[in-house]
């Protein structure tokens, strides 16, 4: 502890400039996160724009965005051992990475939520519910989290060159078992605790699950683009080949052409169901939330324009771009598919009651946000990357008896 | 219980019978009735609808309750465990009747302006204990001695009507049913055939909230139809004016 402590000032007193700006901006979220918290833990959660018609809001929407994220990356970062990608070899500590600050930040944003933070951290051991959904998705969030904790462990073991081929194997096989559970159970019952709620006329669907399980891969594989760029930048090399990258553009937009069908075909069944449901949705998703309709639609569009271009497909700058819009149309569709969930009355003569994020609300979320980024800046500093410092004979990556070697050694940035 | 429709003249003296025995919070209604209309100019018809929790038989928030403090009593009343709640208000979601409050800030806070300290009370009410400090609702109920009722409610927890359990466990009728001038609710056992919820509901066609989602309310209306889906609130009680 003392080490990684000590190692974390070391590198945050070598920092250049920019980074102190980075660390500075998200110091200054932090703080204002802060604030926002403690009115919210002095006053009640009445300082949020919450009420007994919308119970869920910002931060429920974006707890289903975060844990997308952190099954999609992980899935991403573990495409070397699961799928013998050894391209991908160089992202997977940064996923992991990402999946477990992705899910820590998600845990917390339920953790603001509910009403009784010292009862809620209990619910997967005490007084539980066998037939709550939600004692299961706290469950998996735990299970995930010691996956993604050992498969942390045994990269940077091996990334120092301490792996045995006990290690080796383990990893291996934690990776392969990752991947289903990220995607089948993490998702799955994520999608469940929405999907199962039978007086939600909009969430009803059987189809939610799989929503959520491509929703997390085209975030997933959206966050690990930006991230592959983003430290092919500050290291002043590439962390992963361009026909990696292109790789992964080509998958986002496979991932972004089941998801956006199954968005589409869903919605279009729930509004010709002949329900007062399936209109009222449609008039709060062309109205209310009509902007955020907009991010989710057209960022589905503009990354498919640009990502069925096969030149744009190979500049950074275009699949960066892609990325980005594609996870702006993931939170849009997660957060429209909870609030306008929350909105429709659930008797015809219930009054509508329109939510919108108080202040308090979105400056407590982006304050959890900037505490993930700043996690993750500063854990990147700490922990060895396996690029960087990889002993290809010990990695896990050579369970196989193959070698790799990191594509990235004395290639330019990504331009 | 049974709710007569062709009775209920939607005077709301429920409601403040209700908020008066069990002590709720500002906008928090366990009883609430709603007042709306139906049909088209010239043919619309003004309508009550007194929704206190319908106390289902197959209650989808005892199956999403993550900790077990909501449950099912023996004889079907469905409560609230205010020592096990996290707030997390998946009840709250999976209700499809809206029946459940969350105390959003400390419900000391939010009591329409009664200054609960104050001496001047004492004259006035000449000693009696008034209704927000009911001793009957800090005691604890049921075999397992839960806290379900509670006189001071407790921040972060959400609650739903009780069916006056502090009144119920001593031979009494919820308030509510004590209150209506114009016994439009009636309480009592479902499964005797003499009892007077039974006896009405082999006058009149009933009907139930939502029957479609199987629920199985035990609560009934009988005397009208079931709310027809172009119904429109006349009168929203307004629950987003919370400070």
């Amino acid at each position: 502890m003392t080490d990684l402590a000590a190692a974390g000032r070391t590198a945050i007193a070598k920092s250049s400039t920019a980074s102190k700006v980075w660390y500075g901006g998200l110091g200054v979220f932090m703080v204002l996160g802060l604030y926002a918290f403690i009115r919210q833990e002095v006053g009640g959660q009445y300082v949020t724009g919450l009420t007994n018609a919308t119970p869920w809001g910002l931060y429920v929407a974006v707890f289903v965005f975060l844990v997308g994220i952190s099954a999609g990356s992980t899935i991403i970062g573990l495409m070397v051992h699961g799928f013998g990608r050894k391209g991908y070899a160089p992202l997977a500590t940064r996923a992991l990475l990402v999946g477990l600050i992705a899910l820590a930040a998600a845990v917390t944003f339920i953790m603001l939520d509910v009403g009784r933070i010292e009862r809620a951290v209990f619910v997967p051991l005490l007084d539980r519910n066998l037939t709550s959904v939600q004692f299961y998705s706290s469950l998996s969030y735990i299970l995930f989290g010691l996956i993604l904790l050992m498969g942390l462990y045994y990269t940077v073991k091996a990334s120092r060159g301490m792996s045995t081929a006990r290690d080796a194997k383990t990893g291996r096989w934690l990776a392969i078992a990752a991947v289903p559970f990220a995607l089948v159970v993490l998702q799955g019952v994520d999608g469940a605790l929405f999907a199962g709620i039978q007086a939600r006329e909009f969430w009803n669907s059987a189809l939610l699950p799989p929503h959520f399980a491509v929703g997390a891969l085209v975030s997933g594989t959206a966050v690990m683009m930006i991230v592959a760029v983003v430290a092919a930048r500050i290291r002043g090399r590439d962390l992963v080949s361009r026909d990696v990258l292109t790789q992964m553009g080509v998958l986002l937009v496979l991932f972004i052409a089941i998801a956006a069908p199954l968005d589409f075909f869903d919605f279009l069944v729930f509004r010709y169901s002949n329900t007062a449901g399936g209109d009222e949705a449609w008039q709060f998703l062309a109205g209310a939330q009509l902007p955020f309709s907009i991010l989710h639609v057209g960022g589905y569009v503009a990354a498919i324009a640009i990502l069925l271009s096969s030149k744009r497909r190979k500049d950074v700058r275009w699949l960066t771009a892609a990325a980005a819009v594609a996870l702006v149309a993931v939170a849009a569709y997660r957060y429209n598919l909870i609030v306008v969930g929350m909105e429709l009355p659930l008797l015809p003569f219930f009054a509508n009651q329109p939510y919108w994020p108080s202040g308090i609300e979105v400056m407590l979320t982006l304050g959890v946000i900037a505490l993930g980024l700043c996690a993750y800046s500063v854990l990147t500093r700490v922990i060895p990357m396996e690029e960087e410092d990889a002993d290809p004979a010990a990695s896990p990556l050579d369970a196989t008896g193959q070698t790799w070697t990191p594509q990235t050694t004395g290639q330019q940035p990504a331009k | 219980m049974v709710i007569d429709l062709d009775r209920c003249m939607g005077c709301r003296a429920c409601m403040e019978a209700c908020k008066v025995e069990n002590n709720t919070s500002e906008q928090i209604f366990w009883m609430n009735v709603f007042r709306y209309e139906e049909g088209d100019y010239p043919d619309v018809t003004m309508k009550f609808l007194p929704r206190p929790c319908q106390h289902c038989e197959n209650p989808p928030c005892v199956k999403v309750c993550p900790t077990q403090a909501r449950y099912q009593q023996d004889d079907g009343i469905v409560l609230t465990d205010f020592e096990k709640c996290i707030g997390c208000r998946y009840c709250i979601v999976a209700c499809p009747y809206g029946v459940n409050f969350f105390n959003w800030k400390d419900p000391e806070d939010n009591y329409y302006g009664l200054d609960w300290d104050d001496k001047e009370l004492d004259s006035v009410t000449d000693g009696a204990v008034p209704p927000w400090k009911n001793p009957d609702l800090d005691k604890r109920y049921g075999p397992d001695e839960r806290l379900v009722a509670g006189s001071g409610h407790f921040r972060g927890t959400t609650e739903k009507c009780t069916f006056c359990i502090q009144r119920v466990t001593k031979g009494l009728d919820p308030a509510c049913v004590e209150t209506c001038p114009v016994d439009a609710l009636i309480f009592g056992d479902l499964d005797d055939p003499q009892s007077d919820v039974s006896q009405t509901l082999r006058k009149k066609s009933s009907f139930k909230l939502k029957e479609e989602l199987n629920t199985n309310p035990k609560v009934r209306y009988v005397g009208q139809t079931a709310p027809q889906t172009d119904g429109r609130e006349i009168e929203a009680i307004p629950i987003e004016a919370r400070d």
